[in-house]
């Protein structure tokens, strides 16, 4: 049952992390680069910044 | 509006449905086997790190711990600029062969493997992450595709493992399967578009230095090898182990980050676009562009099916309304079972 939500959510959020990435192409955004710094705000995409 | 309509459901079905089954079809008909052979070159396990005092340790041992000859085996760890102490951690393993390579810049990963390929002595290469372990037979597993000619590359396969060290079920898990599962037929078939970061191998003639602010290194150096003309091949044997993200969202941001990198790969290797100069068009079309279309493709299909009403289309309007109704129940579901990012399934496990 949990699966019937899950599935929907993991494969909306990786679409959407096509979005952002592409976003993140074209603002030409170098921390992305950085594993840690992306990893850590994570939670926030938006709130990183140079 | 139809015919936005109807192109995109039928290019999202193809990347997710009609490209494995052609490929599963290209394996029955234009299989190409790997020639293995008995094959024992020097090796280099190359290892670029950061910061990463706490588990640069366990993954030396690691690496001294393998099925391969000593005297054929150079261990080397290329430092990026590391802030806290991981330098001294890896000099503790100096008198037993291990070599380092201290960058005092944080340049980044791909100016740790120039400087570390420049050190390296082994007719093969194998790329490491400081974060993953091998399987004990992992290199000779992997150098046994090198003994075909055509073959320039091998990508091993990384296991993700959730907090019970069994591999994981989870979603994030279910896709990595069926990622592995293209990869392998791609491999059959000619060559895999990237190969994994946490242990995949090479001829060290083949590679050439990195762009510094190269954002897929495991991607960028397999493409080049197939531009020159050999095979970048998948190998099941040679196992990588790894654990899960602690949460979708975590994955999430890794996800961002080689996305990012697939789109920088356009602008890096435009070759890449060229069918008749990429041998593995293809795979790339499919596999790596088909994957940054969908979302947008998925938008289109949803405002599309907004203003075609009636018939068919009010049912796979229900449809996708229902999809991501759950994909908003599913983000409830994780948010109340969420782990604080910052703690990994290892220190769950330290601290159980």
């Amino acid at each position: 049952m949990k699966r019937a939500f899950s599935l929907p959510y993991s494969f909306v959020l990786m679409n959407w992390a096509a979005v952002v990435a592409f976003y993140y192409f074209v603002s030409g955004r170098k921390d992305v680069w950085f594993r840690g710094k992306l990893a850590h705000s994570h939670k926030s995409p938006r709130r990183m910044s140079h | 509006m139809e015919t936005v309509f109807w192109l995109s459901l039928v290019v999202v079905i193809y990347v997710y449905f009609g490209y494995p089954l052609l490929l599963s079809i290209a394996c029955k008909v234009a299989r190409r086997p790997v020639r293995k052979g008995d094959y024992e070159p020097s090796v280099t396990i190359l290892i670029a790190a950061h910061n990463e005092r706490d588990r640069i340790g366990r993954r030396i041992e690691n690496c001294l711990w393998l099925d391969y000859p000593k005297k054929k085996l150079q261990i080397l760890v290329s430092l990026d600029g590391p802030t806290d102490g991981t330098e001294f951690a890896v000099w503790k393993y100096a008198s037993r062969g291990v070599e380092m390579v201290h960058s005092k810049a944080h340049i980044g990963k791909p100016a740790a493997l120039n400087a570390g390929m420049r050190r390296a002595r082994g007719q093969v290469v194998v790329f490491a992450d400081a974060r993953q372990t091998f399987s004990h037979n992992a290199i000779r597993r992997l150098v046994a595709n090198l003994a075909d000619p055509e073959v320039g590359g091998v990508c091993g396969e990384l296991i993700l493992l959730d907090e019970t060290s069994s591999e994981t079920k989870s979603d994030v898990g279910l896709y990595w399967k069926y990622e592995k599962w293209i990869r392998s037929m791609e491999s059959e078939v000619h060559s895999l578009v990237g190969a994994t970061g946490a242990i995949y191998a090479i001829r060290r003639e083949l590679y050439s230095d990195l762009p510094e602010d190269t954002l897929l290194d495991d991607v960028v150096t397999p493409m080049r090898i197939v531009f020159a003309g050999k095979r970048v091949v998948f190998d099941a044997g040679a196992k990588a182990f790894d654990d899960v993200s602690c949460c979708p969202a975590a994955e999430f941001a890794r996800k961002v980050r080689t996305l990012t990198g697939n789109y920088q790969l356009l602008r890096q290797m435009p070759k890449l676009l060229v069918p008749w100069s990429n041998p593995v068009f293809c795979q790339f079309l499919s596999h790596k562009l088909g994957r940054l279309l969908v979302p947008f493709l998925l938008i289109g299909l949803f405002v599309t099916n907004v203003f075609l009403w009636g018939g068919i289309y009010s049912w796979l309007l229900i449809a996708q309304c229902c999809w991501y109704f759950f994909a908003v129940a599913g983000h409830f579901v994780a948010i109340r079972n969420v782990v604080p990012p910052a703690v990994t399934v290892e220190e769950q496990r330290r601290a159980a």
